[in-house]
């Protein structure tokens, strides 16, 4: 029993499709993940993200496809379904009317959760996203880092199972993004399910067990970070710059023009030097997640589709 | 899920909402408290010495008794509205407080019949500061009647509330607001019979007057704080007009922000 029961996939999607009027948002989306694992959905902007995401917390009807939470098809009235997730959504919408501690405790109350309950994870939360001082403070007055720290803290009165970060780090510099992501880590230690969207590929590397690269509304692939390296880029990247040396023999060789250069991948450098001329300059590099998108899209992931 | 189990949790998320906006208007209760006290002092004071002292008997009573419960109306009418509207748009479209708040389990009914029982819940306190002006300065002679009145009230407020969110629900930006005023608010405001009444209009702006809910509920209210005459089936008539509006508006309200926000 509880070996099955743990195997169930927290979600799973399938053919999952989004139209908004003439907009198709999401084309066919399909995907599982696991209890107590941390999957990145991967795509620059437009890719349909945000959608897929509020598909799966019930902010938008799935135009077509199947959904399931826990292993279950949540209905509009999913309210146990509800209490078991926690959303960090993409913008703001903390309430800007309340303080810091109230907007946890407001938040508590919209899960039915008893005040005593509420009472007691509030400071723990506010602790752990380090807000501690700042309870009393006004939302308003806070950095765009706290705003989002306080976002994930609200997003985890319920102590849900699954937590669901639209771009928790989009925005923010490296040290509040370095703090958020200790944050995750330890949240997936505790064995909670995350599914985050980033365009930082250092963010899905390091947390993420599994990764999904969307774009266009469509799933392209999904695997480990080093799996999808290792399928589409090789283990090292060389870039040649443009005009290519005379006498330089392409063939054979994995390559991607990316306009005043041209990336070849290699599971071996050596594949591609010794072709080179010996006076030719050229970069090398492992293959990072980047290369992965860029082969795959033909864009790069922050510039958007 | 048992029946009776639904209406509790109904009751307790809706609940929830109303609760986030007591606890954002307690730090502005005292200013508010003033204005709608202010509000109509002032007002009985310049129609009281204005034009009571040219009308001295309306519908068969005093001025004053006159006026003092189509204010209640108002007062009622125009909190309810101005919250269910303009307040309301804010905290569904600037603040995206309505985003944050389904994405918990309070589903979006809920999340209305909060908004909308604190939209009433305002309405029906405006009144309140008109009934105690009136304790205060005369107006409503006749006490037992004015606690009959509090109900009468609060379901007014109710299917102001209503109404307002059928606006809401179809606002794309601010704009629609000034119509709303302007073709809903003011009409109701002028021509439901609180300050004059209704029968001094010719026949089809009495028709329109009463297609209003505001006319049927000052019809209610007016006698009973004034100790006059009411025949219980006619109440019945005009209160159930006033309830059947209030469900009909909160059900188009709700499809449209159903609409708006899932599809
Ligand atoms: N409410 C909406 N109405 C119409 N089009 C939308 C809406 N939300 C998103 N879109 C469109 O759907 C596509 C996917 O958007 P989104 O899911 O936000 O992408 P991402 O989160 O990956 O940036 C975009 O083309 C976007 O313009
Ligand atoms: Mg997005």
């Amino acid at each position: 029993m509880e070996g099955a029961a743990a195997k169930t996939p927290v979600i799973e999607v399938e053919a999952l499709e989004k139209r908004y009027g003439a907009v198709h948002a999401v084309r066919g989306v399909s995907f599982a993940i696991l209890p107590g694992t941390c999957v990145g959905l991967l795509g620059p902007n437009g890719a349909g993200k945000t959608t897929t995401m509020r598909m799966i917390m019930g902010l938008t009807h799935v135009t077509a496809g199947r959904l399931r939470l826990f292993g279950e098809a949540p209905r509009d009235l999913g309210r146990g379904l509800r209490e078991r997730v926690g959303l960090v959504p993409q913008e703001d919408n903390l309430d800007p009317d309340l303080s810091v501690r109230q907007n946890l405790e407001v938040y508590g109350r919209y899960f039915g959760i008893e005040a005593g309950q509420v009472a007691l994870r509030v400071p723990k939360l506010l602790d752990f996203m380090q807000l501690a001082e700042r309870g009393a403070a006004k939302v308003m007055q806070l950095s765009g880092g706290m705003k989002r720290r306080l976002i994930i803290a609200r997003a985890l009165i319920s102590n849900p199972e699954l937590v669901i970060l639209d771009e928790p780090t989009t925005g923010l510099d490296p040290q509040a993004r370095v703090m958020i992501w200790r944050r995750l880590l330890d949240l997936k230690r505790d064995g909670k399910t995350l599914l985050l969207t980033t365009h930082y590929m250092e963010e899905a590397q390091r947390l993420c067990d599994r990764i999904i690269i969307i774009d266009g509304g469509k799933v392209l692939d999904e695997g480990t970070p080093q799996q999808l390296i290792d399928r589409h880029v090789r283990g090292h990247v060389l870039e040649v710059a443009k005009p290519l040396p005379d006498g330089f023999v392409e063939d054979g060789l994995e390559r991607n023009d990316i306009g005043d250069a041209v990336l070849y991948y290699a599971s071996d450098p050596a594949e591609v030097t010794r072709r080179l001329p010996r006076d030719a300059t050229y970069l090398h590099r492992a293959a990072n997640l980047e290369d992965v998108f860029l082969r795959l899209t033909g864009h790069s992931l922050r510039q958007g589709g | 899920m048992p029946a009776h189990a639904t209406v509790i949790a109904v009751n307790r998320y809706s609940h929830a909402v109303w609760r986030r906006n007591v606890l954002v208007w307690r730090r502005l209760m005292w200013p508010s408290l003033t204005t709608n006290v202010l509000d109509p002092l002032i007002f009985l004071f310049a129609f009281g010495y204005g034009l009571g002292a040219v009308l001295d008997q309306v519908g068969g009573m005093d001025y004053l008794s006159f006026v003092v419960p189509g204010m209640m109306c108002y007062a009622a009418m125009f909190a309810a509205s101005f919250e269910s509207t303009i307040s309301t748009y804010a905290r569904f479209s600037l603040q995206h407080t309505w985003d944050a708040i389904l994405a918990t389990p309070v589903t979006l009914t809920e999340l209305m019949l909060g908004e909308m029982s604190w939209a009433a819940t305002k309405g029906a306190f405006s009144a309140c500061c008109v009934i105690v002006v009136g304790l205060i300065w005369g107006g409503v002679p006749y006490l037992p009647g004015v606690l009959l009145a509090l109900p009468v009230l609060a379901l007014g407020a109710v299917c102001f509330a209503s109404c307002g969110l059928v606006a809401t629900a179809h606002a794309k930006t601010w704009d629609i607001f000034a119509y709303f005023f302007t073709f809903w608010v003011t009409p109701m405001f002028v021509f439901s019979g609180t300050f004059f009444e209704v029968t001094r209009f010719p026949w089809f702006v009495q028709a329109i007057a009463w297609a209003l809910p505001m006319t049927h509920l000052i019809s209610v209210v007016r006698p009973l704080t004034a100790g006059a005459t009411l025949d219980p089936w006619i109440a019945l008539g005009h209160l159930g007009y006033v309830a059947a509006l209030a469900v009909a508006a909160f059900t188009l309200a709700r499809y449209r922000f159903g609409r708006r926000l899932f599809d």
